[in-house]
């Protein structure tokens, strides 16, 4: 396909006139269809909609990788987490230090912290299937220790993206002109913290041209927040 | 200073240990000694154990394997490695099918001392 030869500084003409890509774009998780949840088209998409079912960005075929999605659940059920701690394969529990025990399973790869309140964090999935398997996972876990752990309001936190746009970026000028939604302090860090406020997502701009993006609660968020600073990262490519 | 008490017992479990609890349970069936006696032979042992292997022992061991369940609990921490190399002083590589590590805080000297993990090979090829 055409669309998959673009050069990025073509992109923003490219959107208005080119008909709407049909090849089936590769997502990290085909099951999950960006109309699920009901995200409407962004400005940049807006004349080609399938650019939303595809998850395919203004910038053509830079999508934003999941990397890590947070997720709480409760069990429902107060817990002994000495008891967990010492019949659960993969347990960490130092009370000295944390209030929890920390347990891991292998898949999907992840990460527990188990309160004795029946609270329980999952870190480290890659999709919101895989925290939500995860989640239940961990639930079993407990449940066949002999807790009433019932499986309850599971809502992931937090989903973090990243991409690489293949182009160094001026973060200077771009903390100038957006100043009012940038942060840049690179004695502090070397990158360029980007608020937007819609959609509410945290962007770490790098002069690489490897992004971060953080504090979404569902994909789309992410998605939505790389296509808008895309064009504003073409502005500021550095010569 | 630190009683007999403040010692693991865990190498009671190894071959040496096993050794001797068999040896003084002879003696006591026989009559040779009294059990009180057995008991602070064996809490000797624990101390003598402890000091050997932080004091004497200086070999270094290499190992690799694939870790396949690991715990934290109570300050010890329990290793299960499947099929580990093992090399002791760059000598003959030895393996096994999964070995099991247990490592308690050390507890020898100053107790506020920053926690140096000791390992213990407990329970070789099982």
């Amino acid at each position: 396909m055409n669309t998959t030869l673009k050069l990025p500084d073509q992109a923003s003409k490219a959107s208005d006139s080119m008909p709407p890509p049909s090849a089936p774009v590769q997502r990290p998780q085909p099951a999950i269809t960006p109309q699920a949840y009901g995200v409407p088209p962004t400005p940049q998409a807006v004349q080609t909609p399938s650019h939303a079912d595809t998850g395919m960005t203004h910038a053509q075929n830079i999508v934003p990788t999941l990397q890590n999605i947070v997720a709480t659940v409760n069990l429902d059920c107060r817990l002994d987490l000495k008891t967990i701690a010492l019949h659960a394969r993969n347990a960490e529990y130092n009370p000295k230090r944390f209030a929890a025990v920390i347990m891991r399973i292998r898949d999907p790869k992840t990460t527990a912290l188990i309160f004795a309140s029946g609270k329980m964090v999952v870190t480290g999935a890659k999709s919101e299937d895989d925290s939500k398997l995860a989640s239940r996972k961990y639930a079993r876990i407990i449940q066949k220790l002999g807790f009433d752990a019932k499986f309850s309001e599971f809502k992931i936190q937090n989903i973090v993206g990243s991409c690489d746009v293949k182009f160094p970026i001026r973060l200077e000028g771009l903390a100038y002109t957006h100043g009012h939604f940038s942060s840049y302090e690179p004695e502090l860090f070397p990158g360029l913290i980007y608020r937007m406020v819609k959609p509410k997502v945290v962007l770490l701009i790098f002069v690489s041209g490897k992004i971060v993006l953080t504090g979404a609660k569902v994909r789309e968020e992410i998605y939505t927040a790389f296509n808008n600073i895309y064009a504003t990262l073409l502005d500021y490519r550095k010569p | 200073m630190a009683n007999a008490q403040n010692y693991f017992e865990l190498y009671r479990r190894s071959s040496i240990g096993i050794a001797l609890t068999d040896s003084l349970d002879e003696l006591i069936t026989s009559g040779h000694i009294n059990p009180q006696l057995a008991m602070k032979v064996l809490s000797q042992f624990d101390k003598s154990m402890m000091d050997a292997l932080s004091n004497q022992v200086k070999n270094k061991t290499q190992m690799k394997g694939h870790l396949h369940t690991y715990r934290l609990c109570d300050e010890v921490w329990t290793f299960i490695v499947k099929n580990p190399q093992m090399k002791v002083d760059q000598g003959e590589l030895l393996t096994s099918d999964k070995i099991k590590i247990v490592a308690c805080r050390n507890t020898e000297g100053n107790p506020f001392q920053q926690p140096t993990n000791q390992p213990a090979n407990s329970a070789g090829s099982k």
